[in-house]
């Protein structure tokens, strides 16, 4: 009997004493499922157990301010926005990250969201990307088409797709809220501004009505007026279309392949000379209140490093942020997307990063834009209106 | 009797603690914000004039450039061209339908409208309105003329919205006038056919003015409607393209929620509220009157 007891203290005893790290993320069902493998990577390696919980972010929003002034906190390793992370850092309820992290390890930007001055509040995990214009590799082929490797060509693929029977425009145009038309824009004046020019917008160090993004909105509107962009049309509903052969090319974020029947007949290209590239990444931090710091960096570390990226993007859907991980593990499609990023700098989304009245108004003037080209100085009129100023 | 008014203030006391609460002070503390800036100080009359000037709210421009035309105005043509759409629509369908076999069917299929989720009726409106699968460019299309997406072109979003929602508020004015028309007494129609009356004069003679009161609660509550018209605008255009087809309540909504300037967001609701006050006075006042 006084044997049964000495074993159970002995068994409760060594699972009091395992690190269990509770890991709190936005994903469920399918995504969870390519999510859950790198955590399990990390449990193999390390022996320190993981609880994945699944919290929204808009839930753990109001969730975190009162834990945090409790001094508690849900989870040892949490995925949220990183302006949550960069404020929250800032009143010293997150750990920071600094001596975790090495940022030349990087892509360039991707970390800039959760810094605030030197200090590194968070991580960018692997994220989504909007890298340029998509295809039907198989479209192409049937049509003898070429992706462009300079704007002359561009605009010559747009005129032969133009010219192909049952074509209603070379590009489609995704509406619906706006966001499609603003992420083709934000290409445009990455693309003919620089990566400097998006990030100058974003923090009102430039005007709306200037030179350079005038010369970008031009670059714009002259494919407009030449009717290379189709009506915009919901974006779900102009994706099949476009899946169909309705349109040539559709300007999207990497989810797209996701959304299509079969993604190894995806092909995508930048515009050619693009820096820069929107990326969304999913970012992580470590609360100040959690009972295993050294653990938890220890993941942070795992999740951030080529290692645990490399285990996700070989899933598919995602991309890495981490340097040095070989473009043969991602799946086809996403290889093709990692290899426009590699080399560019990273930027946040213009608009989502402005918000407020901006953002709706900034899709609401695309979307007369995109109808009306020629009304393009009543456009920069508003936005200038709208922006943020310094 | 006085035992009865201390019953009567007990009983009717949450009700009146409820109204205070839930209406008085929240319509109070709108129209108090109205007159301050976002640190709380007194500014007069400045919010009204910075938001009746903003081009969102009014945009002369507009009239020879092209839509926008600011939200107020574009209420205004709200108002103008589907009240009496409604109003004509609903009243010729129940008189025609009144004695037709199957008329109570139709008319319910014409109700459906109403019964729809205005938000739902939104997203109808856009495919109603589409290119590629709407009925309007299938129609068009009879007859040669090549279509559009018309709620994605300023010069037509907002008729769009307007037409479409005749569609899902004719309903409403065809229950209420069949209803109506059930209350005149036949007699008053065989007297009429007797003496030889046209079925013309009988209309305008007879129907019309009799169904009165049903054409002045259709108004007031169609005017109300149009008035505070937020969900179809939000769903269908979000009020676009470049402001094309914006509204006052969804005005009011993106200076609240996207802009998080309160004092200009009460400054519409305030002209939102008095536009239907007058309104629902004037129901009162007729409805009053009407009794004997």
């Amino acid at each position: 009997m006084s044997r049964w007891i000495v074993l159970s203290l002995v068994i409760v005893a060594t699972l009091l004493g395992a690190t269990t790290l509770t890991v709190i993320g936005p994903w469920s069902g399918p995504e969870m499922d390519k999510f859950m493998p790198v955590l399990q990577e990390f449990e193999k390696q390390t022996g320190i157990k993981i609880d994945y919980k699944i919290y929204r972010a808009e839930d753990l929003a109001n969730l975190l301010p009162a834990q945090f002034a409790a001094k508690k906190a849900p989870g040892d390793v949490i995925f949220m926005w990183a302006s949550f992370i960069r404020e929250y850092g800032q009143k010293g309820h997150i750990l920071p990250l600094t001596g975790v992290i090495n940022e030349a390890n990087y892509l360039p930007g991707s970390l800039n969201q959760v810094k605030v001055g030197k200090e590194l509040y968070g991580t960018a995990y692997t994220g989504k990307v909007k890298p340029g214009f998509w295809y039907r590799k198989s479209f192409f082929e049937k049509n003898k088409l070429q992706p462009p490797t300079t704007w002359e060509e561009f605009i010559a693929l747009l005129e032969k797709i133009k010219k192909i029977p049952g074509i209603k425009a070379p590009i489609a145009s995704g509406d619906g809220v706006g966001w499609p038309l603003s992420d083709v824009t934000e290409h445009f004046l990455i693309t003919f501004g620089g990566p400097q020019l998006q990030l100058d917008l974003i923090e009102g160090n430039i005007r709306w009505d200037s030179n350079i993004v005038m010369n970008a909105m031009t670059k714009l509107t002259s494919i407009l007026e030449k009717g290379y962009f189709g009506e915009p049309t919901e974006w779900t509903l102009v994706l099949k279309q476009w899946w169909n052969g309705d349109y040539g090319l559709y300007f999207m974020g990497s989810w797209i392949t996701g959304m299509v029947d079969n993604p190894d007949d995806l092909g995508v290209f930048a515009l050619p000379g693009a820096k820069g590239v929107v990326f969304g990444a999913d970012y992580a931090f470590v609360p100040k209140y959690t009972q295993y710091p050294e653990e938890a960096k220890k993941l942070i570390a795992w999740l951030s490093g080529p290692q645990g990226q490399a285990v996700q993007v070989k899933q598919g859907g995602h991309i890495a942020t981490a340097v040095g991980i070989d473009l043969s593990t991602y799946p086809p499609v996403d290889r093709e997307v990692a290899k426009i990023i590699q080399g560019v700098t990273a930027l946040d989304d213009l608009d989502d990063s402005i918000g407020g009245e901006f953002q709706p108004a900034f899709w609401d003037q695309l979307k007369l834009l995109w109808v009306q080209p020629s009304r393009v100085n009543d456009v920069i009129k508003v936005l200038q209106e709208k922006a943020p100023k310094r | 009797m006085k035992n009865n008014s201390r019953y009567v203030l007990f009983f009717i006391l949450p009700a009146i603690l409820m109204l205070l609460i839930f209406v008085v002070y929240p319509v109070a503390r709108t129209v108090i914000l109205s007159f301050l800036d976002s640190d709380g100080q007194f500014v007069g009359f400045k919010n009204y004039s910075k938001v009746i000037s903003s081009r969102e709210v009014f945009d002369p421009a507009g009239f020879s450039r092209g839509f926008p035309l600011g939200a107020l105005v574009h209420n205004l043509l709200w108002i103008a061209i589907h009240l009496p759409l409604t109003i004509i629509l609903g009243l010729s369908l129940s008189v025609l339908l009144k004695n037709v076999k199957g008329g109570s069917f139709i008319k319910s299929i014409i109700f459906l409208g109403m019964v729809m989720p205005m938000i739902v009726g939104g997203v109808m409106i856009n495919f109603i309105f589409d290119r590629n699968l709407g009925i309007v460019n299938g129609v068009l299309s009879l007859f040669g003329v090549q279509g559009k997406t018309w709620t994605a072109h300023p010069d037509t979003a907002l008729l769009s919205l307007i037409f479409g929602s005749v569609w899902l508020w004719t309903g409403f004015s065809v229950v209420l006038y069949s209803a109506g028309l059930e209350t005149i007494p036949k007699d008053y129609y065989e007297a009429a056919q007797l003496d030889g009356a046209s079925s013309w004069k009988i209309f305008t003679k007879i129907t019309v003015p009799l169904l009165r009161p049903i054409t002045v609660v259709v108004t007031t509550m169609t005017l109300l409607w149009e008035l505070k018209v937020f969900d179809i605008v939000y769903v269908a255009t979000m009020g676009g393209p470049g402001g094309a087809s914006n509204v006052l309540a969804l005005q009011m909504y993106t200076y609240a929620f996207r802009a998080f300037d309160f004092n200009r967001s009460a400054v519409v609701a305030v002209i939102l509220t008095l536009s239907t006050l007058a309104v629902s006075l004037s129901l009162v006042r007729s409805v009053r009157d009407e009794q004997p």
